[in-house]
């Protein structure tokens, strides 16, 4: 089994996207856990794969867009503490960006 | 204040679209009543797969973004073909459906489908648009992801509350990504690595995709290949990218690649691939392919790296900026001899030859129609035996000349994405070929060719059988024709004429004349040459193999050849 963590910024649809690298190559999903954190969300991943489809899984996540850095191996970690004030989708451009998203937040 | 449906189309000029194939329907009615004024010139089809393959057609065609749009549930599902061909052979294409109004999402209401969570594994990126203040940035993000990188397809799902809603609108905006992770390559170091593995080849190759042409890097390949001159082959999809008298080119490889070229690259110790994925039809079986080989991978998608086989030095990185700085690194570095490797990969032992049975008259009615014409032309395939007769017969130089669906392989594309390409260039002559099989599948485009006037010169090998599927059949299973019959197939020039498109019939006899009989020679000259659509039904031997064949589960070596 190989822990993966990959962070990315949490837009509309890639969460899915990075999950379904996975079921896409029927491979099973154990243990999942996304934890917000400011924008940059975190998912970690156990799975049992193989070296070569670790390595396209690795290719894989780090080609969609919003997806910021894939870790190979780590703990673990239950019952993660989620960041409080960061629940929100992250802000389309046209709002402003992140200010904008902190403004219509306060 | 402009509607919704007004900003997108002021936000798809501003992306420099002035062109969009589609078909309308309730969700997506408030983007058709503005139209008129948009600046956009729409192409109506006769069905969304006609809309997404002619806007696949266009961007192949021209490297531009292609836009196709439909409104929601079937009209979003039918282009979901064009999608998934989009992404499998990378072509920037963005798609605009309607949805239903945002209360009723989730709520299976009429025409809804999920159409972000169907075409999810399909796109680089998508978006389900709920208000109004999204959509500039949503078009603007769009379509740079449609386009850069290695490009692909782009879903943008508007609500048609959206389209109705009203705002102040400054005007279009501009994308500007944040900062992606650069995957690792050589750097600047890769030169050098790569000299290294060339220095001590024995039987170095070069093996060109699409990705040569996606880059605009063909100038820079062939003047790399000139000075390399090692046996190289091309993908079916990097066919015009080297032309094809240069003595060092050995034709197409896989399955139904040249004997020349599939041998080449099975002997090969060096391997030297040039934007192409390296996909099941080009390696046989993968754990076979380039058995000796040690495979450097120029490409601008690490993600498409060891597929097949783990490759010794991926060159990650835009091909019109690595492969000008391979060769700039060559400069005069002094490389091996490789004569006696030449002497054997290019020599005539291993020349192509004619087909002699039962395909010969096919092969000779495309030759003659390659042999007129002009060197700009675009030909496109459909899918199936007809597509690699087509392919392997390409002798063409012209990057954007071959256009066919290659990873998808989806039967229909040929006719409507004629259309694409048609409008793209219509001063070109557009050749498209297709079998009686995946005519049928998008033949209704016929009203579209006849209403725009579009002088496409339209083929049918008409062979009355799914002919690729028949040939598996024949050669692996018994015989056993299950369901491949088309030997019922209507009149295809009775149905051209019924569209108001002139129609011949040619027998093949006509092609086993020596010389070309010349009324047959005629026939193709008035064909080819007419200011009108045209549309000639070939008849086609049923039992005509496609050779050479690589089989399942067989190395590129293992080929079947013509008894």
């Amino acid at each position: 089994m190989q822990v993966f963590g990959i962070r990315y910024r949490n837009t509309q649809g890639t969460l899915l996207r990075i999950l379904n690298a996975v079921s896409r190559r029927g491979i099973e999903l154990p243990y999942v856990q996304a934890t917000p954190a400011e924008h940059s969300h975190t998912v970690t991943l156990l799975l049992e794969v193989s070296p070569k489809q670790m390595g396209q899984l690795r290719r894989d996540w780090q080609a969609i867009v919003d997806v910021t850095e894939v870790r190979v191996g780590g703990r673990v970690s239950l019952m993660a503490k989620p960041a409080s004030n960061w629940t929100q989708a992250y802000p389309p451009v046209s709002a402003g960006g992140v200010e904008a998203a902190r403004t219509a937040s306060a | 204040m402009p509607r919704g449906a007004e900003i997108v189309l002021a936000c798809l000029r501003a992306e420099g679209v002035d062109l969009a194939f589609g078909y309308p329907g309730g969700a997506i009615m408030p983007l058709y009543d503005a139209l008129e004024g948009s600046g956009i010139r729409h192409i109506l089809t006769r069905h969304e797969q006609g809309a997404v393959f002619a806007a696949e057609g266009y961007a192949r065609a021209t490297g531009k973004v292609g836009v196709a749009i439909a409104t929601s549930g079937p009209g979003a599902t039918n282009l979901v073909t064009g999608i998934a061909d989009a992404k499998m052979d990378s072509v920037p294409l963005v798609t605009i459906t309607g949805q239903v109004r945002s209360a009723l999402l989730g709520t299976d209401a009429f025409q809804e489908t999920d159409v972000f969570g169907l075409t999810l594994s399909l796109t680089k990126w998508s978006r389900l648009v709920s208000s109004i203040q999204e959509i500039p940035g949503v078009i603007a993000e769009g379509f740079y992801w449609a386009r850069s990188g290695r490009p692909g397809p782009v879903v943008i799902d508007i609500t048609t509350d959206a389209l109705k809603a009203n705002m102040e609108f400054a005007g279009p905006v501009k994308f500007q990504p944040a900062p992606q992770p650069v995957d690792a390559h050589g750097g600047d170091k890769f030169p050098a690595a790569v000299i290294a593995l060339l220095e001590t080849a024995k039987r170095p190759v070069a093996l060109v995709g699409a990705g040569v042409k996606l880059a605009g890097a063909t100038c820079p390949l062939r003047e790399l290949l000139d000075r390399l001159s090692i046996p190289t082959m091309a993908t079916v999809h990097g066919l015009g990218a080297v032309p094809a008298e240069t003595p060092y080119y050995l034709g197409m490889v896989g399955m139904h690649g040249t004997r020349a070229a599939n041998l080449a690259l099975d002997e090969s110790d060096l391997l030297l691939v040039f934007g192409a994925r390296l996909d099941d039809r080009v390696t046989g079986e993968p754990t076979r392919f380039a058995p000796h080989a040690r495979i450097v991978h120029f490409e601008i998608d690490a993600a498409q790296l060891d597929r097949a086989r783990t490759c010794d030095l991926p060159v990650i990185g835009d091909l019109a900026e690595t492969i000008p700085a391979f060769l700039a690194a060559l400069g005069r570095v002094s490389l091996p001899d490789w004569k006696g490797w030449k002497a054997v990969a290019e020599g005539p032992e291993r020349a192509e030859t004619d087909p002699r049975g039962l395909a010969q008259p096919t092969v000779r009615l495309l030759d003659e129609l390659y042999r007129r014409l002009p060197e700009d032309s675009v030909v496109l395939a459909d899918v199936g035996q007809h597509q690699m007769w087509a392919a392997q017969r390409y002798r063409a130089s012209s990057p954007r000349g071959f256009i066919t669906s290659g990873g998808l392989g989806a039967m229909g594309f040929a006719l409507p994405a004629a259309i694409g390409v048609q409008l793209a260039r219509p001063d070109t002559t557009v050749l498209s070929i297709s079998g009686d099989g995946g005519f049928q599948m998008n033949i209704q485009e016929l009203a579209t060719v006849q209403r725009l006037g579009l002088p496409i010169k339209m083929v049918i090998i008409d062979n009355k059988y799914l002919g690729m599927v028949r040939q598996w059949q024949q050669l692996f299973y018994k015989r056993n024709y299950a369901e491949t019959d088309l030997s019922d197939n209507p009149d295809f020039v009775a149905i051209s004429q019924a569209y108001r498109i002139h129609a011949e019939r040619l027998g093949e006899d006509r092609m086993r004349e020596l010389p070309l009989g010349t009324e047959a020679g005629r026939l193709l000259d008035d064909f080819l040459a007419s200011r009108e659509p045209e549309l000639l039904v070939f008849d086609c031997h049923p039992e005509a193999n496609v050779y050479p064949m690589v089989p399942a589960g067989a190395a590129l070596s293992e080929m079947v050849f013509e008894e």
